[in-house]
């Protein structure tokens, strides 16, 4: 498994993951600092002097590369600075709690797409036109279609609004949630909304690629051979047709990500998410930068993360 | 189940086999004809089109005044599409809404394709260093969540109210790659074909073979890839207008109505469903284009 080529290789994305970061993350920072407006610009700074000491506070009085070298190295450490907006707050712990949050939403989200998506595809692939392969093929393109928060909103009405007395507004909402210990409801009705309209082209792809697998002389065989269906289509066939589906994870999990903005806002899940969209209204420019430095790195990470379960799904791949 | 060819289908049949010539578009056209669903998306979106237009012109009540029925009103004969929570005509609101969705869906492809057949065509045609400088550049970008960036753009560049040409601008940035890396990609298989070395071989230019030979046979691809980004750029601008960073009110947009909606969800879900529902059908009519276009255009698969 672990070869010196695929370490190589690992060594070698992970170079492209740390210039990728870097450069994405100093051009937004140059591109924030250079503008005009920033969170000093608000009515609580009285006096120039004032502002000369806030900004050596925040090291804003160096010249902008240093400032940005202070900033990586810090991240690097797992320092990410402190708010502009409030002062004395670290964004690092605040950003970890965050992150953690995000994850389990995401989590949820992402084997709930993988999970469904498989299974209704493999269902349409074996059922190949019948009705229940119209009903679901009809049903991805419909569910591809359909933005997060639409399903979202969807998902809104039907459990907050006409089962209210069932779930007696649970998850509507959630005011006060510290979020570490979110209820099932909680993660899982963001996740499903999240999640959906990928499972629908998780479900596309399986059934497509099931479906010029199962043809195949070795399934015969293994038909043949008197192995139990099942067995047939999960272990023989599963397992090859699966490889054309590994390449939709990438963008999967970028969509993911950045989709956890909208439904972060729309459910009330205070995550990273969340977080960002806040902290760019409030001009709060170090958390804005800290998150987005954070969004890049973890992108980077899970597309190495997918590349590398191909060799796992595909022992033919070698890198 | 593929189906064997009988021995009688093979037979000489002297009036079955000359067959009226086509061309390739024609053939595209004949295969799209046939294709209900795509027919279906077709007339949709020539209908969403037809009304777009309509609302420059008329639209039945204003779509910035309030209170011209009751607040939050439901469907009825006067406001068809009922009223928002500010006593605001729905349908009136939804017809400017689709000349956004439309606009930003179209524009934004306009940008996209200029911009990946010039970066795919370089790559691909000139190779060496230069393809491997914007392969690099190619998956930077793919590195970058498109949204926070395009978020960052609109708040720290445009202010938070961006024009309808930036969020086009916006979009197009972080949505090029899939269309150069598509050019690139075609550029780098056709230039090895025998009809291209042919023409190279009787001396015709680089321009020559660009625009005369790569180009015109990538064309099947890059229209489907574009009608694939269309409901990609709309799905985004809602996403923006969702979070109130889209087109600045008072203008109408689906994603900005959609998010008004779910303030009144206990009270009214019809202010959510209507634009949901409108972008949803939009989006899922320009899928189906797509699916209908690239089944057509693919002459390796005859039907």
């Amino acid at each position: 498994m672990l070869t010196r080529g695929t370490l190589l290789y690992i060594g070698q994305r992970m170079l492209l993951i740390l210039f990728t970061v870097i450069a994405v993350s100093g051009a937004v920072f140059a591109g924030m600092h250079s503008l005009p407006g920033d969170a000093f610009f608000s009515e609580r700074i009285h006096s120039d002097e004032q502002e000369r000491l806030l900004r050596a506070h925040y090291g804003m009085d160096k010249p902008l590369p240093v400032q940005y070298l202070n900033f990586i190295t810090g991240a690097l450490h797992g320092d990410f600075g402190e708010s502009v907006i409030n002062r004395g707050t670290k964004i690092g712990p605040l950003v970890a709690q965050e992150a953690v949050i995000s994850a389990e939403v995401g989590f949820t989200a992402l084997l709930f797409t993988v999970g469904l998506g498989m299974i209704f595809g493999v269902v349409a692939a074996v059922r190949q036109n019948s009705w229940v392969d119209y009903v679901l093929t009809t049903a991805s393109v419909v569910g591809y279609s359909m933005p997060s928060f639409v399903i979202g909103s969807f998902l809104l009405l039907l459990l907050g609004k006409f089962l209210f007395e069932w779930t007696h507004g649970a998850f509507y909402y959630v005011i006060g949630w510290d979020g570490r210990y979110g209820t099932f409801g909680q993660i899982l009705v963001p996740a499903v909304a999240l999640g959906f309209p990928y499972a629908s082209i998780v479900a596309r792809l399986t059934r497509a690629s099931m479906l010029e697998v199962i043809r195949q002389d070795y399934v015969r065989t293994a038909r043949a051979k008197g192995l139990a269906e099942w067995v047939v289509i999960v272990r023989h066939a599963l397992r090859n047709a699966l490889i054309p589906v590994t390449t939709i994870l990438g963008p999967l999990v970028i969509g993911i990500v950045t989709g956890g903005v909208v439904i972060e806002n729309l459910f009330g899940v205070p995550g990273l998410g969340k977080e960002f969209y806040t902290s760019i209204f409030n001009r709060d420019y170090n958390i804005v930068i800290a998150v987005f430095t954070i969004y890049a790195g973890l992108i980077g990470l899970a597309n190495l993360a997918v590349d590398l379960t191909y060799t796992v799904i595909d022992p033919r791949i070698r890198y | 189940m593929s189906v064997v060819p009988s021995l009688v289908d093979q037979e000489y049949v002297p009036e079955t086999i000359v067959r009226e010539q086509s061309s390739l578009w024609a053939d595209a056209w004949r295969r799209l004809r046939r294709n209900r669903l795509a027919l279906v998306a077709t007339v949709y979106l020539g209908l969403l089109i037809v009304v777009a237009i309509v609302g420059f012109f008329y639209t039945p009540y204003s779509t910035s005044h309030q209170g011209v029925g009751p607040i939050e009103g439901s469907f009825s004969a006067k406001h068809w599409l009922g009223l928002d929570s500010a006593g605001r005509d729905i349908l009136s609101r939804l017809m400017i809404g689709a000349q956004v969705s439309l606009a930003v869906g179209l524009g934004t492809q306009v940008f996209v394709v200029s911009v990946g057949v010039v970066v795919g065509l370089l790559a691909g045609y000139l190779r060496g260093a230069v393809d491997s400088v914007i392969t690099l550049v190619i998956n930077v970008f793919y590195g970058i969540p498109d949204l926070l960036v395009a978020l960052i753009l609109v708040v720290v560049v445009a202010n938070g109210k961006p024009s309808i040409i930036f969020i086009m601008i916006a979009i197009s940035a972080t949505r090029w790659m899939d269309m150069a890396r598509l050019v690139r990609g075609q550029a780098l298989s056709i230039r090895e074909r025998e009809y291209v070395e042919a023409a190279r071989a009787s001396g015709a230019k680089p321009g020559k073979v660009i625009f005369g030979h790569i180009l015109p046979n990538s064309l099947g691809p890059i229209i489907v890839q574009a009608t694939f980004g269309v409901p990609q750029a709309i799905l985004f601008e809602a996403f923006l207008s969702f979070l109130g960073l889209g087109v600045p009110p008072p203008t109408p947009s689906w994603g900005s109505m959609a998010f008004d909606g779910t303030q009144a969800i206990q009270t009214a879900p019809h202010i959510v469903l209507v634009p949901s529902i409108a972008l949803s059908l939009t989006l899922m009519a320009f899928n189906f284009l797509g699916d209908g276009l690239r089944d057509a255009l693919d002459p390796r698969q005859k039907r």
